[in-house]
């Protein structure tokens, strides 16, 4: 028994770190642990994991399990902050929107310094419809916290559903600048900018996208992940630049040599997709024919086939 | 391996080479004249125990971990950047396919 609860803690603190939200397999997971009582042996883990089990509870709508979890965090720490926004969530799932903001309004003349509150109250907005309000609060929440990239995503996120692009980038810009070593935020931005027809604005963010994460590795290495991604994203503003010119809202000059870069791109993508030798990517042929006529100047590109 | 075998021997040399110049110096001190030089073969040893010992660590030493990073955010995902959970909904359709 002690070994599957050693697996089962494993990958419960990994999906802490990773962000995943497994809910159903957090809870049958850790049903076994909070059933034989694992809490008190787990020491200062436990608490986090019962706070993930309660949250992981909620989503499938288990509410005894969740009630069980924040009673033993609320009789371990009482008067936490944290407890309240688990109290809070668990009222979201069965009490109407309304009774729910009240709730964090008082809990907010409390103690104005509670961040995670305001999220809360944000999150409650966006699920009610009322986007504007939510747009609103956002930017205000964002003005005292400066430095939480995850809101400034979120507002990315919703500028980008009413179809403000620009004001979108303008939010990602921020979260650039507060975490500039990672490259999926920058692809985001890069995927944005080209949403916002700003073409030569994205062609520059996705070759930045690509330097961020590949900067150490060698010309011979296989694109993976957020790679192929900005190097397709390359390629197609490449392909919207020589079909029509293109004003940018920035004022970003063009790249010089496009048609290099044309060719760069494809040959980076065909060799992410050629690397399986015999047993090649799925939709290998799909990529081959967008990518269009490949005998443009055919020393220079070596994919195999 | 060759590693782990090379810092034992190296202990064990410097170990010998110890204990032979506590040997030396009372046999100096029963000859009744305690002040001599340690002889030549035994700092020898010594240096030998000490330059295999550096190669034995290095040896044994662990592969060496990448600090850069780009090589940290080639192990996260795109999903883990995305998540936002300060802001995740919990009212959704979970109640309604898991129940």
């Amino acid at each position: 028994m002690s070994a599957s609860f050693g697996s089962a803690l494993h990958s419960l603190a990994n999906y802490r770190a990773h962000n995943t939200r497994a809910s159903q397999e957090v809870l049958e997971k850790g049903k076994l642990l909070l059933n034989s009582n694992a809490a008190s042996k787990l020491g200062d883990d436990a608490w986090a994991f019962l706070e993930q089990l309660a949250l992981a509870a909620i989503d499938v709508a288990k509410y005894d399990v969740a009630d069980e979890c924040i009673r033993q965090l609320a009789a371990k720490f009482p008067e936490s902050p944290r407890v309240d926004v688990l109290t809070g969530i668990r009222m979201e799932a069965t009490q109407p929107p309304e009774t729910v903001l009240k709730f964090y309004e008082e809990l907010l003349e409390a103690d104005s310094s509670n961040a995670a509150i305001y999220k809360r109250q944000i999150s409650v907005l966006i699920r009610t419809g009322k986007i504007e309000q939510a747009v609103l609060k956002l930017s205000e929440y964002l003005d005292t916290f400066y430095s939480d990239v995850e809101g400034w995503v979120e507002l990315a996120e919703l500028y980008s559903s009413c179809n403000q692009y620009t004001f979108a980038t303008q939010a990602l810009s921020h979260a650039l600048l507060l975490a500039p070593q990672n490259p999926f935020y920058v692809l985001q931005f890069a995927e944005t900018a080209y949403s916002a027809d700003d073409i030569p604005l994205a062609v520059k963010m996705f070759m930045l996208a690509i330097d961020t994460v590949d900067r150490h590795t060698s010309d011979e290495s296989i694109p993976t992940g957020v790679s192929i991604r900005a190097w397709y994203g390359v390629k197609l503003c490449c392909r919207v630049l020589s079909e029509r010119s293109c004003s940018s809202a920035s004022e970003t000059p063009l790249p010089k040599n496009l048609n290099l870069l044309d060719e760069l791109a494809t040959e980076r993508v065909l060799t992410a997709y050629s690397a399986g030798g015999t047993d090649n990517a799925t939709g290998r042929e799909l990529v081959f024919s967008w990518m269009g006529p490949s005998d443009r100047s055919g020393s220079r590109l070596h994919f195999v086939h | 391996m060759l590693g782990r075998f090379f810092l034992l021997f190296a202990t064990l040399l410097v170990l010998h080479a110890a204990f032979s110049t506590y040997e030396h110096l009372s046999h100096l001190k029963s000859l009744g004249k305690p002040e001599g030089s340690l002889p030549y073969d035994i700092v020898l040893e010594a240096i030998i125990a000490l330059a295999l010992g550096i190669l034995g660590a290095s040896l044994n030493a662990s592969s060496l971990k990448e600090t850069t990073w780009s090589s940290e955010m080639k192990t996260r995902s795109i999903d883990e950047m995305d998540a936002r959970l300060g802001f995740a909904n919990y009212v959704n359709r979970g109640r309604n396919i898991f129940s």
